[in-house]
């Protein structure tokens, strides 16, 4: 295919944008960045070789402009596009745009994404490559299905049901129904959000698993036909149906029971001659019985933890597949996971407050360090604006360690130095939830949030004690009282003001 | 020095004064003596030597509303602030403790009203949905922060806010 991938542009922003511009650095591949107005002083801009302007804020005036975006590619003499995760990763009119402008799209090819994206075209590849689906409606049920039809289908997959978009992810149009009863609003909602989301309103009925773990196997596939399926992440920490904490390995997946989820995952993507980086996702219910649920046909946010429980580098290797180059990794290493990671994405969210967004100036930033600690962020630094135009990700935070109550051990030290101030971030959440003797003990589904948040009724993750309250008068008070204190004249450190002031008074 | 200041709603008698290089802290009759050194314009290492001469980092950051000042600590962070004189209001924070008085509720972050799910004279609940914003891609409900009835509501559908903009008022 292409045997050259020498200039990258990177059809996003954020932190995944970084990391691929990393990446790249690393493979001696020049990168260009595109940006939008508000993302001008963004790291991924500084950091590449190459940065164009794409628009204005809105993101489908900037981020989604196909047009523009391989405009920039053919004018920056790019050879290949990478479309990071979100955005375009997953628009086959993307892919099939850069192939015909002879451009790498490093990714899978769009017939794959066209196939793959379809949630139920992707079902019936997952059925005839005989792995088990979730059983739920087969075709998809446009506007043009009457109400009474969806509700004799939904009677036929059984009670409690999910309706998904068939064109969704990310939770957008998906709703639980339990009663026959609340199935006309629900129905009504999902296709609102999917009309306004992904511009088609088709959903479709699946039944809900109760309690289910959501654990998903990673895979690679070259352009010589070589699948290799990955050690699993379990993801079944969410809220609202978005991930926010990944570990590998699950603590409920014995070696037997990898073996077989990674080969019902490899079989799927043989099927459809899948290539590039690629994720089958999987409920787990208590059983321990598997179903498919949908391929990504991208990289994940949560790839890190693979890459650091198996020592690859899953960005690398889709440049190096996307050139043309043999997967030579050993396939029983990748499924033999060495250690325990763990991801906590960190939202600008308030966690105390439903998880509302909260953008805004960072006025103040220490991130942690240190031993088995990785980090990614686009760029969140003291003074900069987290915009409100794009998803609220400020930064991944993953740690690895021999154990996992010591890579939580780990997480639990590395967010006790993360000190993020201006805005409202999901680390107070993160630091009550590796408390939580259920997650320690690994026992997690996807319903945990929701139950721990019910439990909790409105009370803050993280309650400060009554001592701590004095701390933090004595504090406001300290501070009053310097800035009452004028400095000595001539001061070239006014920082250091209270410990001078106090000596300057002790002289007196 | 003398001061009135309110840490997550509850109202603190501080006295503050040097003493031999060090610094005399008195909260509600409790008294600390600190070692108090600036590491940076708002972050402080304070050593209270009462205490095994325990060790904790302060930084001091504004929030944004008038007068509050979040205090990040190794325990979590508290909303602060300094009273003028003895006028006191009612604080935030407080955990599930339910709001009084007259409560307005506010756009916490710039976006659009995607659905108002209330309306002026609607008894609510607390924590029911008033507002619904979208923004950061996600479609955010705004709830009531007390029991009570729905006063005023002053947006309309597919209007866009700032941060800040009064929405609705529940008494």
């Amino acid at each position: 295919m292409h045997d050259t991938v020498t200039k990258v542009l990177v059809a996003n922003r954020g932190e995944i944008a970084v990391r691929i511009i990393r990446a790249c650095r690393e493979m001696n591949v020049r990168t260009v960045a595109v940006y939008s107005e508000c993302d001008r002083t963004a790291l991924h801009v500084r950091y590449a070789d190459e940065a164009y302007a794409i628009g204005a804020n809105a993101p489908r005036e900037s981020y989604l402009r196909i047009d523009t975006l391989v405009d920039v590619a053919r004018q920056s003499g790019a050879d290949a596009v990478h479309p990071g995760y979100g955005f375009l990763a997953e628009n086959a009119g993307f892919a099939r745009a850069c192939r015909d402008a002879g451009i790498a799209f490093i990714g899978p090819t769009p017939e794959a994404i066209d196939l793959m994206g379809s949630k139920t075209a992707a079902r019936a590849e997952a059925m005839a490559a005989g792995v088990p689906v979730v059983p739920g409606t087969e075709a998809p049920l446009g506007p043009d299905v009457p109400d009474a039809d969806v509700a004799r289908l939904a009677d036929e997959v059984g009670y409690p049901i999910l309706i998904k978009a068939v064109a969704g992810g990310g939770g957008k149009g998906m709703r639980t129904v339990t009663r026959a009863a609340d199935l006309p609003g629900a129905l009504r909602a999902a296709r609102s959000e999917a009309l306004s989301s992904f511009g088609d309103p088709a959903i479709y009925v699946e039944r809900r698993i109760v309690r289910p773990r959501h654990i998903e196997i990673q895979l690679l596939g070259d352009h010589h036909g070589t699948i290799v399926p990955f050690v699993e992440r379990e993801c079944s920490i969410q809220r609202r149906h978005q991930k926010v904490v990944e570990e590998s390995p699950s603590p409920a997946v014995t070696p037997a029971l990898r073996r077989r989820m990674a080969e019902a995952a490899a079989a799927v993507a043989r099927r459809v001659g899948y290539r590039n980086a690629g994720t089958i996702e999987f409920l787990l219910d208590e059983s321990g019985e598997f179903f498919f649920l949908e391929m990504n046909t991208r990289l994940q946010v949560e790839h890190p933890i693979t890459e650091l429980v198996t020592g690859t580098d899953l960005v690398h290797w889709q440049i190096r597949i996307a050139r043309g180059e043999r997967l030579d990794l050993d396939p029983g290493r990748m499924l033999s996971p060495v250690g325990h990671a763990i991801e906590c994405r960190i939202y600008a969210e308030d966690p105390d407050r439903d998880f509302l967004p909260s953008p805004g100036l960072v006025t103040a930033l220490r991130a942690p360090a240190g031993p088995g600690i990785r980090r990614d962020d686009g760029g969140a630094v003291a003074g900069v604006v987290v915009p409100v135009f794009y998803d609220p990700l400020i930064a991944k935070l993953a740690t690895w360690a021999e154990t996992r109550p010591m890579a939580i051990a780990r997480m639990a030290r590395a967010l006790d130095e993360y000190d993020v101030r201006g805005i409202k971030t999901t680390i107070p959440f993160f630091r009550w939830l590796l408390t939580d003797p259920d997650f320690q003990a690994g026992r997690i589904d996807t319903t945990f949030i929701d139950n721990a948040l019910a439990a909790r009724n409105g009370r803050p993750f993280l309650e400060v004690p009554e001592d701590a309250e004095h701390i933090a008068a004595a504090a406001v008070a300290l501070q009053a009282l310097a800035q009452k204190t004028p400095a000595p004249a001539g001061s070239a450190r006014p920082e250091s003001r209270w410990q001078r002031t106090a000596r300057t008074e002790a002289l007196r | 020095m003398h001061l009135q200041i309110e840490v997550n709603g509850r109202l603190r008698a501080v006295d503050v004064e040097q003493r031999e290089g060090l610094y005399r802290v008195v909260v509600d009759g409790v008294e600390r003596m600190v070692d108090a050194a600036a590491v940076d314009g708002t972050t402080f290492s304070l050593i209270c030597l009462a205490d095994g001469r325990s060790s904790q980092e302060v930084g001091l950051s504004p929030t944004g509303l008038p007068g509050e000042i979040a205090v990040h600590m190794p325990a979590g962070v508290a909303s602060a602030r300094v009273l003028a004189g003895a006028a006191s209001r009612f604080g935030r924070g407080g955990g599930a403790a339910q709001a009084a008085g007259t409560q307005q509720v506010l756009a916490p972050m710039p976006g659009k009203v995607v659905k108002i799910l209330v309306k002026a004279g609607d008894d609510v609940k607390a924590r029911q949905g008033l507002v619904v914003v979208e923004a950061m891609k996600m479609e955010n409900e705004l709830r009531s922060p007390k029991d009570g009835r729905v006063t005023g509501v002053l947006v309309a559908e597919g209007a866009s806010v700032e941060a800040g903009r009064l929405l609705v008022v529940v008494e």
